[in-house]
């Protein structure tokens, strides 16, 4: 059964994949959904058994590469952690397979989509539950791969292969880094088994290593090596260029990739690696400043953007952070909480806004949206229930992670903690607004598409419909289902050995002792936010016009998303150019082709004419030759001697 | 080296006089005669009456193959002899031998007949 | 004086006796009943050189026939029976042109047979003058085979130029014979191994012999600077017996060399290394360069097949036993890779009529996928493109060659093998990347297309028999030089 969950989606994949035009769209649609489907239900069961019943379990496949000391397996690690990540991806990608049955109705290719929809799971499920790094990096890497087909799914579009391409380069920068710090790990422990690794973090705490000409803490600079490479899969501020323009694919494909699942590979690695990071404060400090600004940075960007899914998108981008500082104050469990919370509702949200564009004609612009929540009620009571958790309104699954990590922030007491929370704070207050923003824009007011668009406005299909609504439970009472197990009062028992928290840390159980006044602040700060996009957007429609025109110049600086774009482009890809252009034109062409390949196959023409041109037909003129011939040998053996 | 060549002296010398003698004539005549050429002295010599053709002229290539056959058949000949005279010292397998030989040339000659290739016409 | 009156060993020359026979019978059934025999007689033939394997096979082990002129062991039985089957494929290649070309003479299976007998005892000989004979009865067959169609000027040509060429070579091999005979008194091959073995400092006389012994074997193998026949031979004569020349007399050729160099002047390796060496280096380099500006496929071929014979002897310049098991492999492979690509040859046709052009054959893989995806596979493993057959045999030389300290050799082997690999790869492109102007008859044979797609198959999968195939090559080395 376990490895059934596990390579399901693979057999989908390649069923649908390979024998597409065989099977029709039909075919592979229902090959690929029942693999996922089956595979969530076995996921629940596992679930059950692994996390509830605590009975973690490895199962061995097959041995990969042994070369010296270096051994790694095929095998399969269930602990909590990996039930709970395996429940979360196969629930919300099976929920995405349905929904694409719908969605994608109008497409050609339907069973590349699901083929690829289908691989992705597969990578993404191998990649939570691998048992050394170099499978993880199997599946990291496999996952970056589907993400880049599935993003260039429409690779008739210019802007989607850009946006693939962008997506595919900005991760291998950060898994470059990923890479060396499997490379340090191995030289460090002299393995990649996770066991191994973890059962020998804490003697190798205080070893200092060399790297980049200076002696640094070995833990601390691998545990920020493994978090670069976080960094680029779960687009932190610095590497979060390629989110947004990820957009670019079809909407349940950013649902599942870009919200639910592969972005939160960097959060599963550093609480899969919490045994290591807990022996390295200053890398989880770094860790936590990221988290918090990204959180800062993406919720002020996302209340500027027009395009519905760059939102969510921002909206993402931010709760990564806010789960990247949790696990910064070594609030793993929160992390992992929010993770599974934000799974539901930040796909509920993605499919919603899906929805949206569906009904509207591949309308993604928010400007041309507004007064249509009476043609689609249903979806804006999903997108209602989805804004809700992401606000963290009391009594939804967001109120319950959310809040915690804010609190764990607080209660960590320290200088970056605070830093984190009061960030934190001010993230909860804009992601309120911009959620309200994107609800106002898009079904309130009065209508800015043209008349037809309007007319034609109509509820999804039950296939997209059906899955909104396993999502929005999903949304609403996985908080108050699951706190207790996850972070509550069965904590400890629940995690097991998965996750490791030394004791001086243990901020989840602090934070469950903090002030009043910490608990509340984040709902008021939501409320406020609510509030005021209410009357921004409601009351007073005329005062985000004034708001740009008085302040134009922030409002352009986040309109442009802080230029980091514009950086990058002038800082990397110009040089990067440049530096091709001269290797190519110096390089390249003059050097190493002149005197490489053109010089030697000029050379080598020449030499082939003059060979034809011995070849004269004359007989006497090739007996002269063999005589020629004799005669050099001859004289070669008694000139030389033999 | 050197004895092995040195045994082979005389010829060499004798090669160099040869040479050198027929040189010397050639190049005497030269020398020494009137040239006066004409037409008639530049014709072919055709003991006594007029050249009517090419001297380089094809002829049938029968020619070759009766010639190429007869000299098949003599070496058979050739081998016969010292076949016959040794044959009280080798025996049966000897004997034998030489009948296989005859057949298989026996065999080429069916093929020449049967070919035609004893036809002159 | 003793005299002989026992019968001497001959069973380990049964195949060549059987052969002998088969051959005299269908001659006698060919000339009785005419030009309507062709048919059975190449089937006959065909039937005959099935027989013989299986005759090598039984009788070919260890053994010595002749009063010791002709040996066999595990190395002859492996030449032959690839002899056996390159002739063999040549026969069933040639059927459909015979037919289609109106030049069918029964003569023609006698000849190959009487040639491939030629071959065996090539491979067999243990004496200088077994060596002579078996060399001329193949290249009398192989003179008349050349000029089989001689109502065509190009056949007669070809004909006529390997004649005289190839008599002149005799003339070398033949001096050669003679002077090495002057200087250690003896023909056979083991009393002149016993004789280098006792003093391998030999004099010049006998050197200059050896060199002449080389010179007409190279002509043979058609190695630079005695190569320079092939491409005309192979252009003039008729398809199907230019894919015969380029595979059984070179297996053949080859094989006698390996056994000349490394049995009776096996201690003279410092004295022909360095020809070898030459040899070799001189047909890579050439092959590969010449090759690049042919416009006809069949002298590309010539080219080509210049260029192989220069990696088959990088294996015997290595001297070494696995230089040996490399040239058998490098035989093995390569007779597979010329038989498809000769079939291909075949197979391209215009109105019924033979065409030979290398633009011919543009836009191949549009009209012909499957023949295209053939001809490709013989292209890519010619030029040695792993995992196909061609591969594996340049890989065995040039390992050989290096665990030999040849460094060098193996270092332009490899070169060389690069710039060959454009000619090879030009023809892909010709198929795969230029639009036909003049499609070729969309109908091929089936009998050249089993052949076709049989070595295909066979270059394609060689890889899954590598390993019993080396054994047997290795053996084969051992058998000659083991021990």
């Amino acid at each position: 059964m376990y490895t059934a969950i596990i390579f399901l989606p693979l057999l989908g994949a390649l069923i649908a994949g390979f024998l597409g035009p065989w099977i029709k769209d039909l075919g592979a649609q229902l090959v690929t959904c029942g693999a996922l489907l089956l595979s969530a239900v076995l996921a629940v069961v596992a679930f059950v058994e692994v996390a509830i019943g605590g009975q973690p379990r490895t199962i061995e496949l097959a041995s990969w590469i042994t070369s010296g000391s270096f051994d790694a397996s095929w095998s399969l690690r269930w602990d909590t952690l990996t039930a709970v990540m395996v429940l979360v991806v196969t629930v919300v990608s099976s929920m995405v397979h349905v929904y694409s049955i719908g969605y994608m109705s109008h497409d050609d290719s339907k069973p590349r989509f699901m083929a690829y929809l289908s691989l992705f799971t597969f990578a993404m499920l191998m990649l939570v539950s691998a048992d050394n790094l170099v499978q993880m990096f199997f599946g990291w890497e496999g996952v970056g791969v589907a993400s880049y087909l599935l993003i260039g799914f429409w690779y008739h579009k210019p802007s989607a292969n850009a946006a693939a391409i962008k997506a595919f380069v900005v991760n291998r920068v950060g898994d470059f880094g990923f890479a060396l710090g499997i490379l340090g790990i191995y030289l460090l422990f002299d393995s990649v088994s996770l066991d191994v690794i973890f059962a020998a973090a804490p003697e190798k705490a205080g070893t200092v290593m060399s790297f980049l000409w200076m002696e640094a803490d070995a833990l601390t600079v691998l545990s920020i090596l493994l978090f670069i490479g976080a960094m680029g899969k779960s687009a932190q501020l610095g590497l979060h260029t390629w989110l947004p323009d990820a957009m670019e694919g079809p909407t349940p494909v950013s649902a599942l990739i870009h919200a639910a699942t592969m972005v939160t590979a960097g959060v599963f690695l550093v609480a899969r690696m919490s045994p290591m990071f807990e022996y390295a404060p200053t890398a989880l400090a770094v860790v936590t400043v990221v988290g918090a600004a990204t959180a800062f940075f993406a919720a002020t960007v996302g209340t500027c953007q027009n395009d519905i899914k760059r939102v969510i998108a921002y909206s993402t981008c931010s709760q990564l952070g806010y789960m990247f500082f949790a696990l910064g104050v070594s609030a793993y469990s929160a992390a992992i909480f929010h993770l599974m919370t934000h799974a539901f509702f930040k796909a509920l949200l993605f499919l919603s806004a899906g929805s949206v564009i569906h009904a509207l004609h591949d309308e993604q612009d928010m400007r041309n949206m507004g007064g249509i929540w009476r043609k689609i009620p249903f979806t804006y009571a999903m997108m209602w229930i989805g804004s809700l958790a992401l606000a963290g309104i009391p009594f939804f699954a967001g109120y319950y992670s959310k809040d915690l990590i804010i609190e764990a922030a607080w209660a960590s007491h320290s200088g970056v903690g605070h830093f984190a929370f009061w960030m934190g704070i001010t993230a909860a207050l804009l992601t309120a607004f911009y959620s309200w923003r994107l609800l106002f824009m898009t079904f309130h007011g009065k209508p800015r598409m043209d008349q037809h668009t309007l007319e034609h406005a109509h509820e999804s299909p039950p296939s997209m419909t059906v899955p909104l609504a396993v999502l929005a439970l999903g949304a609403v009472i996985s908080g108050f289902v699951g706190y207790d197990v996850f972070v509550g009062t069965q904590m400890d028992a629940f995690w097991g050995a998965s996750i490791k928290v030394l004791p001086e840390n243990n901020t989840i159980e602090a934070a469950h002792h903090v002030a009043l006044w910490v608990k509340i602040l984040p709902i008021g700060v939501a409320a406020a936010g609510i509030s005021l996009a209410y009357i921004a957007y409601i009351l007073k429609p005329e005062l985000p016009a004034m708001f740009v025109a008085r302040f134009r110049p922030l409002y352009l600086f986040l309109l442009n998303k802080w230029y980091f774009d514009e950086l990058y482009d002038w800082l990397f890809v110009k040089r990067a150019w440049q530096i091709g252009r001269w290797f190519w034109q110096g390089g390249d062409r003059a050097i190493i082709d002149g005197f490489g390949p053109d010089g030697i196959s000029m050379v080598a023409r020449w030499c082939a004419g003059q060979a034809g041109r011995l070849q004269t037909g004359y007989l006497y003129h090739y007996a002269f030759a063999m005589l020629i011939g004799v005669v050099a040998l001859v004289s070669w053996y008694l000139a030389f001697g033999g | 080296m050197t004895e092995l060549l040195s045994e082979y002296l005389p010829i060499l010398i004798f090669l160099i006089i040869a040479v050198g003698l027929a040189l010397v004539m050639v190049a005497a005549s030269f020398v020494v005669g009137h040239q006066r050429p004409d037409s008639e002295k530049l014709s072919a010599y055709e003991c006594g009456f007029e050249a009517f053709d090419d001297s380089r002229r094809q002829f049938d290539v029968r020619f070759y193959l009766v010639a190429i056959l007869f000299i098949i058949f003599d070496l058979e000949v050739a081998f016969l002899f010292p076949w016959a005279v040794s044959l009280g010292d080798i025996g049966l397998f000897g004997f034998w031998s030489m009948m296989v030989f005859l057949g298989v040339l026996t065999i080429g000659f069916i093929y020449e007949w049967k070919k035609g290739a004893l036809e002159w016409e | 004086m003793d005299t002989v009156t026992t019968l001497p060993v001959m069973m380990p020359a049964a195949a060549e006796i059987f052969l002998t026979v088969v051959g005299m019978v269908l001659l006698m059934a060919g000339v009785f009943r005419g030009e309507k025999m062709l048919k059975p007689l190449a089937w006959a033939t065909v039937a005959a050189f099935i027989l013989a394997a299986g005759l090598v096979i039984m009788y070919g082990g260890t053994g010595a026939a002749f009063f010791g002129l002709f040996v066999t062991e595990a190395f002859a039985q492996f030449a032959k029976i690839l002899i056996l089957l390159g002739s063999g494929f040549a026969i069933l290649l040639s059927l459909g042109y015979l037919k289609s070309e109106k030049a069918g003479r029964f003569e023609y299976p006698v000849l190959i047979l009487f040639a491939t007998v030629g071959m065996m005892l090539m491979v067999s000989a243990n004496d200088l003058m077994a060596l002579y004979m078996g060399l001329e009865m193949q290249s009398l067959a192989l003179y008349v085979i050349a000029a089989i169609r001689r109502d065509t000027l190009r056949s007669t040509e070809a004909g006529l130029k390997y004649f005289v060429l190839g008599a002149l070579s005799s003339g070398m091999l033949l001096y050669g014979c003679s002077l090495i005979y002057g200087f250690t008194g003896t023909t056979s091959f083991e009393v002149l191994a016993q004789v280098f073995a006792a003093d391998s400092t030999p004099s010049t006389g006998l050197i200059v012999g050896l060199v002449f012994l080389i010179t007409g074997l190279a002509f043979k193998v058609s190695a630079v600077p005695f190569h320079m026949w092939t491409p005309d031979v192979y252009e003039g004569a008729p398809t199907p017996v230019t894919a015969l020349f380029a595979v059984a007399p070179k297996v053949a050729a080859l094989a006698l060399f390996v056994r000349v160099m490394s049995e009776p002047f096996g201690d003279l390796l410092a004295s022909w290394q360095q020809i070898l060496v030459f040899l070799s280096i001189a047909s890579m380099v050439f092959g590969a360069l010449a090759a690049m500006v042919q416009t006809n496929i069949k002298r590309l071929m010539a080219y080509s097949s210049i260029g192989h014979m220069g990696y088959a002897l990088v294996g015997l310049a290595a001297g070494n036993e696995a230089g040996i098991t490399g040239v058998m492999i490098y035989l093995a492979t390569y007779i597979f890779m010329n038989i498809g690509a000769f079939a291909c040859i075949l197979a391209m046709r215009r109105d019924g009529r033979l065409v030979e052009e290398l633009s011919d054959l543009t836009g191949l893989s549009k009209t012909h996928p499957m023949m295209a995806l053939a001809l490709m596979i013989f292209m890519f493993s010619m030029a040695g493109i792993p995992p196909l057959a061609g591969f594996f045999g340049k890989w065995y030389v040039f390992l050989a060659a290096v665990e030999a300290g040849l460094f060098g050799l193996a270092v332009i082997g490899v070169l060389a093998s690069v710039v060959g690999a454009f000619y090879y790869l030009r023809i892909v492109k010709l198929m795969y990347f230029d639009d036909a102007e003049n499609p070729l008859d969309s109908k091929v044979a089936g009998d050249l297309r089993l052949i076709l797609y049989g070595s295909a198959a066979v270059t394609l999968l060689f890889f899954l028999v590598i390993s019993p195939i080396y054994d047997s090559a290795r053996a084969a080395a051992a058998s000659l030089i083991g021990a």
